[in-house]
């Protein structure tokens, strides 16, 4: 059975790759048609960047994603360093607080931001893009930064108090060196998470804020093309860089908890990730 | 020792020695605000306006012109809105199902292989899982489509298919490759956890293959198991983007009609009923997990 169910995996990961494939092999294809195979061209690269509309779109989504994740990361430490340096009343509401928005559906968020700006009066564009993403990215770099920041010998920001350094000083000196790799991580992901994003992007985007996604999803109602293939192929591509960048170590520990061998065998479980605070809620 | 997920999330106070806090805890309120403020700014009371207007009454043009009215609860349970609903309750079942035993088959075989083995493994599905959703989707049309492979395929082999976009299959296809690789990593991540001897030990004592799972992994998962049905059930609800692109706009998912609620038909209340609708159904998920979580932990 075993040796059966190892098969179905392995079929299992074949399902996962074979489109990924697909869209790198078809945005190759010289044919102007997805539908036939004409050999193999670089001419959808070509097209790509010097599509307007389409690189329009891009620097929209590059501000909005760096802005989102920029402020995404900042608040998450904010809050991860109150969460996990302070003790007081309230402590596992506001972690609930914070993580909040991980359990509305995001369609939902979506619809109840149109409902706040449209009543509030406030313009759609790119200030409603970049709040809508960063709520959406909040919780994750606020989890990512508690879990850096929970393994973090306690004695050490406080040493650096004592010695005299000013708050500022004791995290350019202490904290933020102690930290980058996580701070790296929460805005890379919480970046893809806004440069990737349609569902808050369909209600928060307004007239000449249109972002990349919601462009390929407008070109892709008439029709797929190879130039989105070509397209697809380099977000895939940027996939893989900013795992890579971000290290595969950092996104077990995000996704799936710390390994086993690295606690320590009497210490409480120190691990924070996206999935156990989902069950936790 | 059996670690499981919920139980990782407590922080750790356990090994903090006493010690009178150096900065007094007004720090922590001001390091608080701004996360505290985006919530509340940007969450609960975007909430609150939603759950306001889903009860209010509209004009003829769907702005929402305050009263108090059950009206677009109760116009949900026309045929037309009662049929989308049951229609993506169903799916929404079935992509669950499947995506819960798919994950724990994979997870299963993972954590039986070597620490080097099950690196390159979640690595494998790391990347799909972090690969661009429409990227994700849009590989469907390009595989199933006029043309594509598959149907290339099944010509060689004298089979005559149709192009499978649009069709419920492709839509169906979509949704398990969207929602599988977040429905594994909570599923490994408790079976990580289980100590094997467990299994070596329910082997022993005579148990087959079935009756191991049955009584002895399958429980020990539950709380992955829980956490995978939260992440993929009502988030596929609200999924518009797989039945307009692969369904062709025939069958629609709950979250196709609030978005035309919303953007073509501007009927707010309406929309804004659904979207409690939603987030009430997920509630609900999340009061039964949790149920369940405690029957299981009173029955061990």
């Amino acid at each position: 059975m075993d040796r059966f169910l190892g098969w179905v995996t392995k079929l299992v990961l074949v399902f996962l790759y074979v489109p990924i494939v697909a869209v790198v092999v078809y945005s190759f294809n010289a044919s102007p048609r997805t539908s036939s195979w004409e050999g193999l061209s670089l001419r959808w690269y070509v097209e790509l960047f010097g599509d307007g509309p389409l690189l329009k779109t891009l620097q929209t989504s590059l501000i909005v994603g760096i802005f989102a994740a920029g402020l995404a990361t900042a608040i998450g430490f904010l809050s991860a360093l109150a969460l996990t340096r302070y003790r007081f009343k309230g402590r596992a509401f506001f972690l609930g607080a914070i993580v909040l928005p991980l359990i509305i559906p995001e369609i939902v968020l979506g619809v109840a931001l149109l409902t706040v700006f449209g009543s509030s009066g406030i313009k759609l564009g790119v200030v409603t893009l970049v709040l809508g993403h960063l709520i959406v990215a909040l919780p994750l770099t606020t989890l990512i930064m508690m879990g850096s920041l929970s393994s973090l010998d306690p004695s050490l920001p406080e040493a650096a108090t004592d010695l005299g350094c000013t708050p500022w000083q004791t995290f350019t000196r202490v904290l933020f060196p102690l930290t980058r790799s996580a701070m790296l991580a929460s805005f890379l992901l919480s970046f893809t998470t806004s440069f990737s994003n349609i569902v808050i992007s369909t209600f928060t985007s307004g007239v000449g804020t249109t972002t990349m996604p919601l462009r390929i999803y407008s070109m892709l109602k008439t029709g797929i093309t190879p130039e989105i293939n070509a397209l697809g192929a380099l977000l895939i591509l940027l996939t893989l860089v900013i795992i890579f960048a971000v290290g595969l170590q950092q996104m077990r520990r995000i996704l799936v908890g710390a390994e086993e061998k690295d606690q320590a065998p009497d210490a409480a479980p120190d691990t924070i990730s996206l999935q156990t605070a989902t069950t936790e809620r | 020792m059996v670690t499981t997920a919920a139980q990782t999330a407590k922080p750790a106070t356990v090994v903090k020695p006493r010690r009178k806090p150096r900065i007094q805890n007004g720090y922590a309120w001001l390091l608080l605000t701004p996360g505290l403020l985006s919530v509340l700014l940007l969450a609960v009371w975007p909430m609150v306006l939603v759950g306001r207007n889903s009860f209010a009454t509209s004009d003829q043009y769907g702005a929402v012109t305050g009263g108090f009215t059950f009206e677009s609860y109760l116009a949900l349970f026309d045929p037309v809105y009662a049929k989308t609903m049951g229609y993506s309750l169903g799916i929404a079942a079935i992509n669950t199902v499947l995506c819960l035993i798919i994950g724990y088959i994979v997870s299963n075989y993972i954590v039986a292989q070597s620490p080097q083995r099950q690196s390159l493994l979640l690595l494998l599905l790391i990347v799909p899982f972090w690969t661009d959703f429409l990227v994700r989707t849009f590989a469907w049309i390009t595989l199933l489509g006029n043309g594509g492979p598959i149907l290339w395929f099944a010509h060689l082999l004298g089979i005559p298919l149709d192009p499978l976009v649009p069709s419920q299959t492709a839509v169906m296809l979509a949704l398990i490759y969207a929602f599988l690789p977040t429905a594994v990593f909570p599923i490994y991540a408790s079976m990580r956890g289980i100590d094997p001897s467990l299994k070596e030990a329910a082997t022993d004592l005579g148990c087959g293959w079935w009756q191991t799972h049955a009584r002895v992994i399958a429980p020990l998962s539950t709380p992955g198991i829980i956490g995978a049905a939260l992440l993929t059930f009502v988030p596929t609800l609200g999924v518009f983007v797989i039945p307009v692109l692969l369904g062709g706009g025939k069958e629609l998912l709950v979250g196709n009609l609030i978005v035309t609620l919303y953007t073509e038909f501007r009927n707010q209340p309406m929309g804004a009923a659904l979207s409690m609708v939603l987030l009430v159904l997920m509630l609900l998920s999340i009061a039964i997990g949790a149920l369940l979580l405690k029957a299981r932990k009173r029955s061990a």
